[in-house]
């Protein structure tokens, strides 16, 4: 083929990938799954049940049985103070990645949805009302897996 | 917001810090006002949707986030929205360093 008429179609083709839109599939969860974001912990339990966020694993994964192992779940032994406990957690291969905590009055913190060009690698800083378990759960390939940290609480931070 | 966005060869790291007092709803009670926190989180570089995250009363207040994502070149836009419980909505922009 001639070398100018190779070219052409490249441009062509470039033009075509970038008309289309990689935002069709945003969800927003509120919308989507409103009751996960009631989906309680038991706060007597002194961030020890489990309940809720088994609960939530099911509301947005449609199953709960989960693996261990993919997750990288970075989240301090001890947090000074419960209004900023800093967490990070990556999942080589996430779709979807659901982050959630024993602590306070309700399990979901947050619902990542990986777009075609996002990284699962994030970093955000949560609220703890109490010592307990911080857990990511991360669909790769179908599956589901799970990484669980403890964090102990020296001062609550949820207004409690 | 404040957005930092860094190319790190073939990826782009990206630092947000939003401004939102984030009240819970035990703390929008205890001090008489009403619950409001950011709920919806999407970052876009020139139109593409690279970040995306549907959140609770539990981030922190003025809240936090880093993310990357695959591409994003200097000099290009990183344009970040968040909307909270009571429908309000906010945009920054960052060229990427």
């Amino acid at each position: 083929m001639e070398r100018r008429k190779f070219l052409g179609m490249g441009a062509g083709l470039l033009a075509v990938a970038a008309a289309t839109p990689s935002a069709v599939f945003a969800t927003n969860y509120r919308e989507k799954l409103p009751k996960v974001w009631k989906i309680k912990n038991d706060e007597k339990a002194k961030g020890e049940d489990m309940k809720g966020v088994n609960e939530a694993i099911k509301a947005i994964f449609g199953s709960d049985k989960v693996e261990e192992g993919k997750i990288k779940l970075k989240a301090p032994d001890i947090a000074e103070n419960g209004a900023v406990v800093p967490v990070t957690f990556q999942a080589e291969g996430a779709k979807k990645i659901a982050l959630m905590q024993t602590a306070d009055p309700e399990a979901v913190v947050a619902i990542f949805d990986v777009p075609e060009r996002g990284i699962p690698n994030y970093s955000v800083r949560i609220k703890m009302q109490q010592t307990g378990h911080v857990v990511v759960v991360a669909e790769i390939d179908g599956k589901l897996y799970k990484a669980d940290k403890v964090v102990k609480v020296t001062v609550g931070g949820c207004g409690g | 917001m404040r957005i930092k966005a860094k190319s790190k060869g073939d990826k782009t790291e990206v630092k947000v810090m939003m401004k939102h007092p984030m009240l819970s709803y035990r703390e929008a009670k205890k001090k008489g006002k009403e619950a409001n926190f950011i709920v919806y989180v999407t970052a876009k570089n020139e139109g593409a949707l690279v970040y995306e995250v549907s959140t609770s009363q539990f981030l922190s207040k003025n809240p936090y986030m880093k993310f990357y994502f695959k591409g994003g070149k200097k000099g290009e836009e990183v344009e970040i929205t968040w909307v909270d419980l009571k429908g309000k909505t906010k945009t920054g922009k960052a060229k990427i360093k």
